[in-house]
């Protein structure tokens, strides 16, 4: 078994908004081609967190590598996936999912390739002359999935990305998401507090305290894919993971 | 990146600097003799300005041209507040009224204060009254504009709670819709008050005999660029103070709706 | 019950129609009609205001100029007056909105000279430039500029944060960042600062050619005043009238072509 490389090591991560303490001393590895779910109690800095691993948010204290180098985000091949819809209404589906191709200063042809086969993969190659605001809240979310994957990002955050989405769409964006992962080794870092997602997407779940914020622990998934929701280790999984967010 | 760091203090200091720089350049390209000629320095029209406090320009010291003007303004501005708010707000409550009313306002509502001078003037003379329904003019548009849109904007959700509750016409509109309608209104009085200002400045520089907008075109008409600036300074000042006042009434009016200045 | 609500809406743009109807008829009624009690010299009725502003566009009496030259020399002043002032207030708007030290230097100068109303510094450059075209471009210029530069600043200022986090988690520069994102963002503000601009723009010139001018729509109001001919003055009110709403107009189609998507 090949030894798998540390894609990112945060090192005694500290983060204060003036006097409040967010962020205490997290330091943790992720392994490259990692699906690391990170979950915790509403409110518990897990966006913090994740803009502070970017370096979107000065930090107080530590260190964040990404392929033991400090974290830069011109050199590094980053894409992020938020909460909010992030689509820019000045540009068409076609030209934000190309967004990240422009600032990279891929070259056109590539761009397009990339671009057309996005927008394939999500469903929207009907709608690329189309504006963010003219199509429907998941179609919008999608946008940023495909402006994110164009990249091939190395890493890849998102932030509860499918919290506003239906169900149906949720477990078919999920699954896409998996395959993607797979085609692409990307190493994802996924916010969520819906446990079930978390146990359905993961490799390893890491379960964050309340302020301040660090690690409490980190749940190994070796469940086979594709899972099963129903199965009895699933909830095991899912019950075990849900005990250890409890903080009353 | 778009998070502004600066401190109050920082921000007043710029200002001071920013002012310095400002005199000092003034002074400094006046001092070409040249120029001399067409543009006084900063502290020859301070000099004036202080002075005509005791020295009248015309029949009047700068304290009663000021007060002249102040009162022509305040008495537009107060009739357009009260007449502009009861007129908006009707018309943004009450759809007969709207359709009735709106499109005599869609009528008069493009052509500009300023345009009306010369006919004010002619029917009404070149006294006070032209002065206030001029700034009457100014005013009541924007003000009406904005009470309508606050009217017609009230949350329909409250409306419908409220008439869950019993609540009549007349306790509707006076409890829920005014209230309700306070910022726009508010934000109706800030526009106002300054269409106002500009409305009795121009009016003054186009047809008075007193007044700060009076100074400031007798200035040109008797080639006293130093008139004309000291003007110019009193007009400014006096409108950043209104602009300052009203915004502080809004703080007061709007204390529950923090929009986060 | 259902009846009765459509019958209810109908009923009410029938109001419209009355108001404007009975608008006219009653001014109709005092000075041209049956009470015609108001004296043409003071307000003349619709018909004399009408057929006069038909007229004025082949008669050059009594000023000397038909009504188009008019229009045309207050349209020339504003439109000149206008690019500059936008041309110097959105680029330090933008300015002025994205680098902090430009805003706390400029900002004071520019809170003392805003509510200054641009007719007032009709006077000042009258005395430095004469009264020509230039004086009055100027006045123009600084009158839009404000709206223009407020707007444009709270545009830049209002950029939505998510938008600058997806240009900087992509490895965008700080300018690029504000080509790419903040400008374009700013947009719809950048247009209403254009459409109140170009509305104080065009208020300012007819007041402007009250003191100083030898055409324009202004001139005209205010030289019939001395004559007693307010069916021109009113004639070329509606002209103003008319001309505001119509560059308005065009800033809306500029608007709709800028904005393909629609509003954001």
């Amino acid at each position: 078994m090949a030894e798998k490389r540390i894609k990112i090591k945060v090192d005694h991560l500290t983060k204060k908004f003036g006097e409040l303490l967010v962020l205490d001393d997290v330091s943790f590895d992720v392994e490259e081609g990692e699906f690391l779910c990170i979950v915790g109690p509403t409110g518990c800095g897990k966006t913090t967190f994740l803009n502070s691993v970017t370096r979107l948010y000065d930090i107080t204290a530590g260190q964040i590598f990404v392929n033991g180098e400090e974290v830069d985000l011109k050199k590094h091949n980053i894409s992020y996936i938020f909460q909010e819809f992030s689509a820019m209404p000045w540009l068409t589906i076609e030209q934000n999912v190309g967004f990240g191709l422009d600032i990279k200063k891929v070259p056109r042809a590539e761009k397009k390739e990339r671009v057309d086969e996005m927008l394939e993969i999500v469903g929207l190659t009907d709608f690329r002359h189309f504006y963010p605001q003219q199509v429907s809240t998941s179609m919008n979310q999608r946008i940023g999935i495909a402006r994110a994957f164009a990249t091939r990002p190395e890493i890849l955050l998102m932030d509860e990305p499918y919290g506003q989405l239906d169900i149906d769409l949720r477990f078919k964006l999920e699954d896409e998401l998996v395959n993607l992962w797979r085609k692409t080794k990307t190493t994802v870092l996924f916010i969520t507090h819906n446990v079930e997602e978390a146990v359905y997407l993961s490799e390893h779940i890491m379960v964050l305290t309340n302020k301040p914020c660090h690690v409490k622990t980190v749940i190994e998934n070796r469940l086979p894919r594709p899972r099963d929701v129903m199965s009895m280790e699933f909830v095991k999984l899912r019950d075990h993971v849900t005990e250890m967010i409890k903080w009353w | 990146m778009l998070d502004r760091r600066a401190k109050g203090w920082q921000k007043t200091v710029a200002a001071v600097i920013s002012f310095a720089i400002f005199v000092s350049v003034w002074q400094l390209v006046t001092l070409n003799p040249t120029i001399h000629q067409v543009m006084p320095g900063p502290f020859a029209v301070l000099q004036k300005f202080f002075l005509s406090f005791a020295e009248p320009i015309g029949k009047n010291t700068m304290l009663m041209h000021m007060l002249i003007t102040l009162s022509r303004w305040a008495v537009g501005f107060l009739a357009a507040t009260v007449l502009g708010i009861a007129l908006g707000l009707a018309m943004g409550w009450y759809p007969k009224f709207e359709y009735f009313m709106r499109p005599l306002f869609e009528l008069v509502r493009p052509i500009p204060t300023l345009a009306w001078i010369p006919l004010v003037i002619l029917w009404c003379g070149i006294g006070e009254f032209a002065k206030y329904t001029l700034v009457f003019i100014g005013a009541f548009m924007s003000i009406v504009q904005n009470a309508y849109h606050g009217a017609k904007s009230v949350d329909r959700s409250i409306v419908h709670a409220a008439r869950m509750l019993g609540c009549n016409d007349r306790q509707m509109f006076f409890t829920i819709v005014i209230p309700a309608s306070v910022p726009a209104i508010s934000a109706g009085l800030q526009i106002g008050v300054a269409s106002a200002w500009s409305s009795v400045v121009a009016a003054e520089l186009v047809r008075s005999s007193s007044g700060v907008g009076w100074i400031v075109v007798t200035g040109q008409q008797n080639n006293n660029m130093t008139q004309i600036l000291v003007g110019i300074l009193v007009i400014a000042v006096i409108g950043l103070l209104l602009a300052l006042l009203i915004r502080k009434v809004e703080d007061v009016l709007c204390r529950w709706n923090k929009r986060g200045r | 019950m259902r009846k009765r609500n459509k019958g209810k809406k109908r009923s009410y743009v029938g109001l419209s129609v009355l108001s404007i109807v009975l608008f006219f008829f009653i001014w109709w009624l005092f000075t041209e009609g049956f009470l015609g009690t108001i004296k043409a010299n003071v307000l003349p009725g619709p018909v004399k205001v009408f057929t006069t502003l038909s007229d004025k566009f082949s008669n050059k009496n009594p000023d000397g100029a038909l009504m188009q030259m008019h229009l045309w020399a207050s349209l020339k002043v504003t439109l000149s007056g206008y690019v500059i002032g936008c041309l110097v207030g959105i680029p330090l708007g933008i300015f002025m909105g994205w680098y902090e030290k430009a805003d706390i230097f400029i900002n004071p100068i520019f809170d003392f000279i805003r509510p200054i109303p641009g007719i007032a510094w009709t006077p000042l450059f009258i005395l430095l430039f004469g009264i020509g075209m230039l004086p009055k471009v100027i006045v123009i210029a600084l009158a839009a500029f404000g709206p223009a530069l407020v707007n444009t600043y709270t545009g830049i200022r209002q950029t939505k944060e998510v938008h600058i986090w997806v240009g900087q988690t992509f490895g965008a520069s700080k300018f690029e960042i504000l080509t790419k994102i903040a400008i374009p963002s700013s947009i719809p503000f950048v247009l209403t600062g254009m459409r109140v601009g170009l509305g104080v723009a065009w208020s300012t010139i007819i007041g402007a050619e009250m003191l100083a001018a030898t055409a324009g729509l202004g001139y005209l109001i205010n030289l019939c005043r001395g004559i007693y001919r307010p069916d021109i003055i009113i004639a070329a009110m509606i002209c103003v009238g008319l001309i505001g709403a119509g560059l308005g107009y065009v800033l809306t189609l500029a608007e709709r072509r800028l904005m393909k998507g629609g509003r954001w």
